[in-house]
């Protein structure tokens, strides 16, 4: 199935959006300018429905001319493309936009033709079902992993990288000691946030030795995010 | 407009085809899905996450209610989209000397398309049919596809790691451990925000 590969599912949707105005503006400049002022982190409604990788929302005001001897032609209406990679299943991260984003959702979608609204989940999937294209070929470069999976990895990556640096020179028995304590962190760490775009810089500030950089695993447990 | 998150850039292109190339390119892409062999390039040159052809045919554009007006256009189009780490210049070049062939095979049905090389008429011709991304969220924006890939590789070497050296004496300890930081030591950059523009 081309909307799919190993685990991830590439949705591609196309919403026409209304014609004429949404007050004082047209519904295609009121989606634009509320996406402007979403953030893109860890607060985002993808953030929300967890099991998104990557996805992106763009106003599509018109096909393209490619000049002659193309012919011209213009879109009657415009178009909201949704393109996401998530795991799972299409229903169940559909519902889940409904029931955990349903403010991001009915900001954007409500500028759109057939919006039916976020109260009734399966109505919204369904919805967004009959605005979807069948991707023609997706390609996933790792396939087979949790966006949890990924964050979970590049976290204890960070945490493995600290762990040998601070631990540079010390004798095997202090090494083994610590790496037992470090296990623990790392099977006792919070589960990452997804869409993080701060972080924490391991590298060291001027004069700043191995050992006064913060842990990345240390970091979690302390509840820094919140 | 927001292409880029993090290390990541989000490209949108979408190209006219004359309708009846459309099931030739719909077949070409059913054999890349099922020819492993077709996919190793896009596969070794890691740089990018996901990334999707679409063709909408010119009587599929959705269409919801009759106050809609009916789409009357006479090509269909294939979109392009792309998650792909570097920046838009590093990316088309790659593209360019890596996949010329491929490319070529996929847009040479899209109208004045003019081939992956010389790469200047090409970069022209994505410029022209490329708009650009409203809103674009990444799950993980400080990671490229290579820092994840690396991040599984040390994860793994780290549960082997630690099931084997479990009892281990500390002299035992010492030089597996060693062993496991020469076997890491190449996965361990520090991810974070590209500069800027990449």
């Amino acid at each position: 199935m081309p909307n799919q590969s190993g685990n991830v599912y590439g949705l591609t949707i196309l919403s026409p959006i209304i014609n004429g105005a949404a007050g004082d503006i047209s519904h295609d400049c009121a989606i634009r300018d509320y996406l402007a002022g979403l953030p893109r982190d860890h607060r985002s409604l993808f953030a929300k429905v967890s099991s998104t990788h990557l996805a992106r929302l763009v106003v599509m005001d018109d096909v393209v001319f490619v000049g002659t001897p193309a012919r011209e032609e213009h879109l009657q209406s415009k178009y909201l493309v949704f393109e996401t990679n998530f795991d799972g299943d299409l229903d169940t991260y559909l519902e889940r936009m409904a029931r955990e984003a349903p403010e991001e959702v009915n900001a954007v979608w409500q500028h759109c033709v057939g919006y039916p609204g976020v109260k009734d989940p399966a109505a919204f999937a369904a919805y967004m079902k009959k605005c979807q294209i069948e991707t023609t070929y997706f390609f996933a470069d790792v396939n087979n992993k949790t966006v949890q999976q990924t964050l979970r990895a590049l976290k204890v990556q960070s945490g493995v990288a600290h762990f040998i640096e601070v631990n540079q020179g010390k004798s095997p028995s202090e090494i083994q000691a610590a790496f037992r304590q470090f296990l623990e962190k790392v099977r006792h760490a919070p589960e990452p946030l997804a869409g993080e775009y701060e972080g924490h810089p391991h590298l060291p500030a001027r004069g700043e030795g191995a050992s006064q950089r913060t842990d990345p695993l240390a970091e979690e447990s302390e509840g820094h995010h919140g | 407009m927001t292409n880029i998150n993090g290390k990541t850039y989000a490209m949108n292109a979408i190209t006219p085809m004359k309708a009846f190339y459309t099931p030739i390119l719909q077949l070409i892409f059913f054999l890349l899905g099922h020819i492993k062999a077709g996919q190793a390039d896009l596969v070794n040159l890691s740089f990018i996450h996901f990334a999707r052809w679409v063709v909408v045919k010119r009587h599929k554009f959705p269409r919801l209610s009759d106050s809609q007006p009916e789409e009357q256009l006479h090509y269909d189009y294939l979109l392009f989209f792309s998650n792909f780490n570097g920046s838009w210049n590093q990316y088309i070049d790659a593209f360019a000397d890596v996949l010329s062939s491929g490319l070529n095979l996929i847009w040479r049905w899209s109208v004045r398309y003019p081939g992956a090389r010389p790469v200047t008429d090409f970069k022209r011709y994505i410029a022209l049919v490329q708009f650009d991304t409203d809103y674009y969220y990444v799950a993980y924006p400080r990671a490229a596809a290579n820092d994840v890939k690396a991040a599984f590789r040390v994860n793994d070497a780290l549960e082997d790691f630690a099931r084997a050296s479990k009892d281990m004496t500390p002299a035992e300890f010492g030089g597996t451990y060693l062993k496991f930081v020469t076997q890491v030591q190449g996965d361990l950059g520090a991810t974070g925000i590209g500069p800027v523009g990449a």
